[in-house]
């Protein structure tokens, strides 16, 4: 049982409440959470003045970049030496976790705030600036703990849509009066002490709900049905499975790599020579051949990267979201992870003590491999 | 760009049968071993480039596809990036490609040495995005652009495009502008453009001026839409609050930069430690105006970007076609690019024997520039006294 605040404002303004209260009273000195932007976008920011959150739009459903890479990546060098408090999504929150375990970057003074996550559109749709438009149907669906329609693939077949490791959780999935009222789970001991004293009614109560349930459910057979649309579905080398078909299109950009929480290399071995050959090699492919592709490791590249994010990959979803071709990168991530983590027994993001599956040593198992 | 001399009518039932005719003669006489060409294999739908020896295999090839998937300059980059071998590589590569592999050899960046580098008067091509949705759609498109229709299906980019055709760099050009029907036109531009031509047997004697006419008629017209084109784009998008707008949208991947033929850094130092901080200098930072965007170097990026290779942008479009927020990168690096270019006097790409401008030293430029400090230092002079 969690201590729940109830407010009666809608879920957007009462984060931002939340927030405010927390900085206004000293309780953070800044607030980490997206921004609206020029061009009908948002972007991730930290804030240090409570007139600058009145731009901040924590809950709108678009992911810029992944907020666990962001955090890691500026606590590289020190950690923050004051609190701040961090709003990102459940995904973001897991990657953030596995880069902490992967030793990049660090949570000192953070006080994480999530949601039960609806999911988000797909990032091309800031290009035509309509997601306003949309957002009616947005909190629509949510408040019948449906699937958003639109939403990108990767968030419509996602089961881990409520938070692990927040100090604060904002329910949001079948909440029916999600515009009116909101419920915000204080989780943890530093949860309550941060949010001490906000003016609300207190109440005790879970997360975790037959409605949460049923959208999992609804999740988990689409997720079946967006794996068999999108062509990978015997991903898991089933005989006649032509791999190299999935990336046909690859122009070999990495960008998928970049955005990549997971993708934990400093420097990609495909961006520092990893991928030159010497011109023998080329000779040598001719003569066998008859022909090589320049760039020479599109597919190889692909496949190496999933040997390295599929412990960590939380399926955030922002390598297919980004990729210029199309290919349905998050699917073959979401597959790929899915079926080693289950072979671990491991989920990432779950537990901060929980060691990564190739950091830890079991001499007990994977019997019938050793044999 | 005008070429000199003569060049050979070659006999083309189409303009891809001329080229992949040409290739084969050459690759049978062996003119040279291996040819470096866009081209889709069976049971794939991409276009990337493959280096090819064995002549059947030239079915496949497409000089021209319909979209530009990986830069040709990159594609020669990486294939010679550890040196020449022993093999004689013919690269048959878009003009705007070619002009970005002249300039990756002024860097170092290529090895040319046992390369032909052979241009095409190029149509343009359609953005990668649409054809990654739908490829079928930009196929059927395509056929009407390579008859000089549809010119308003291409990437905003190639709409522009003043210098489509022979870029001055290439060994040997390959025209289909203004040349008799059923056939294709090799003008060689160098020896080795010659050598080819000598080899296969055939003579550069024909007259190249109706071939050249038609393609100063179409660059005036290029020109006259890209004149305009900036123009539009300087009032919307120039000046530090247009920019800032601008590059909103930007998600900070960096991924205009890793297509970029021309970005030479090894590695950026927009990725490097440099670029990174310590929490607390984030948190200082945001207080002096309530708010700091993280990363908090979105548009700083685009710039140092700028700096470092507009003076050689070719005006390719890869990283406008691989922005993940359509963010029209390329039309503003080449209004950048152009104005960069008129200081200098310099064309990118045009001649591999020019140096870099700022590789080379003139005593005489940019007095203008210097001349508030000349005063400033005489002044000094003054008070010192």
């Amino acid at each position: 049982m969690s201590k729940v605040l109830r407010l009666n404002k809608g879920a957007e303004e009462c984060v931002r409440e939340l927030l405010k209260f927390l900085l206004e009273n000293g309780r953070v000195s800044g607030v980490v959470t997206l921004v609206r932007t020029d061009n009908g976008g948002v972007a991730y920011s930290l804030i240090t003045d409570p007139v600058v959150l009145e731009e901040a739009l924590p809950l709108f459903p678009l992911m810029p970049a992944n907020a666990g890479k962001i955090l890691s990546r500026s606590t590289l060098i020190e950690p923050s030496s004051k609190p701040i408090a961090v709003v990102m999504r459940p995904c973001e929150l897991r990657a953030f976790v596995e880069l902490l375990k992967l030793q990049q970057g660090s949570l000192d003074n953070f006080l994480f705030i999530s949601s039960t996550c609806g999911g988000v559109y797909p990032l091309e749709m800031v290009v035509n600036s309509n997601i306003e438009e949309k957002l009616l149907q947005y909190w629509g669906s949510i408040k019948k703990d449906e699937i958003v329609p639109d939403i990108r693939p990767t968030c419509a077949a996602c089961e881990y849509f409520v938070p692990y490791n927040a100090d604060i959780t904002v329910a949001l999935i079948g909440n029916k009066n999600v515009d009116k009222q909101c419920e915000i789970f204080l989780n943890t001991d530093k949860g309550k002490q941060f949010a001490a004293s906000i003016p609300g009614e207190l109440a005790k109560g879970v997360v975790e709900s037959e409605i949460i349930e049923n959208l999992r459910s609804k999740r988990q057979a689409k997720k079946q049905e967006l794996f068999d649309e999108s062509g990978i579905e015997g991903f898991d080398l089933q005989e006649g499975f032509d791999i190299q078909k999935v990336f046909d299109k690859c122009i070999g950009c990495h960008n998928c790599s970049k955005v990549c929480p997971a993708c934990y290399c400093r420097v990609c071995f495909f961006d520092s020579g990893g991928d030159e050959h010497d011109p023998h090699y080329y000779e040598t492919e001719l003569e066998k051949r008859g022909y090589v592709p320049i760039l020479p490791a599109t597919t190889f590249y692909q496949l190496v990267r999933l040997f390295h994010v599929s412990t960590s990959c939380t399926g955030c979803g922002l390598c297919g979201d980004v990729c210029p071709v199309n290919i349905p990168l998050w699917a073959v991530a979401l597959k790929t992870s899915e079926a080693v983590q289950k072979a671990f027994d491991y989920l990432p993001g779950r537990d901060i003590e929980e060691g990564i599956p190739l950091t830890t040593f079991r001499p007990e198992e994977f019997a019938g491999v050793v044999e | 760009m005008t070429l000199s001399g003569r060049g050979a009518v070659f006999p083309a039932e189409g303009v891809r049968e001329g080229v992949l005719d040409f290739i084969k003669r050459a690759l049978g006489k062996n003119c040279f071993d291996a040819v470096l060409i866009p081209a889709k294999m069976p049971g794939s739908d991409s276009f990337p480039y493959l280096l090819i020896q064995d002549e059947s295999l030239l079915e496949n090839a497409h000089p021209l596809p319909p979209v530009m998937s990986v830069q040709g300059a990159r594609a020669i980059s990486s294939l010679t990036v550890r040196g020449k071998g022993r093999k004689r590589i013919a690269a048959l590569v878009r003009p705007c490609e070619l002009r970005a592999t002249v300039e990756l050899f002024k860097l170092g960046q290529v090895d040319l040495e046992n390369v032909f580098l052979i241009s095409i008067d190029c149509p343009g091509a359609l953005p990668l995005t649409e054809w990654a949705k739908n490829p079928k759609k930009t196929e059927d498109t395509f056929p009407k652009v390579l008859k000089g229709e549809a010119s308003e299906s291409l990437r905003p980019i190639c709409q522009i495009c003043d210098k489509f055709s022979a870029t001055g760099g290439e060994d040997l050009h390959i025209g289909t502008l203004g040349v008799k029907a059923g056939s294709i036109l090799l003008t060689p531009n160098s020896p080795k453009g010659k050598a080819i031509l000598n080899c296969i047997g055939v003579s550069a004697e024909a007259d190249i001026s109706g071939w050249q006419s038609q393609v100063d008629t179409l660059t005036a017209e290029r020109k006259e839409k890209r004149e305009q084109a900036h123009k539009e784009l300087e009032s919307r998008a120039t000046g530090l609050d247009n920019l800032l707008d601008t590059f909103s949208k930007c998600i900070n991947c960096h991924n205009c930069m890793r297509v970029c033929p021309i970005c030479y850094c090894q590695q950026c130092f927009f990725d490097s430690n440099n670029m990174k901080f310590a929490f607390d200098d984030y948190l200082e930072r945001a207080g002096i105006t309530g708010g700091l965007r993280l990363p908090p170097e979105t548009l700083l990026f685009h710039i140092g970007r700028m700096l470092h290779m507009s003076l050689s942008c070719v005006s390719c479009g890869a990283c406008e076609d691989a922005c993940p927020t359509a963010i029209p990168v390329a039309q503003i690096f080449s209004l950048i690019g152009n104005k960069n270019h008129e200081e200098f006097d310099y064309v990118p790409g045009r001649n591999l024997d020019e140096s870099l401008p700022l590789r080379k030293y003139e005593e005489e430029e940019f007095e203008e520039v210097e001349q508030s400090y000349v005063e400033t230092s005489a002044k000094q002079e003054t008070r010192d006294v």
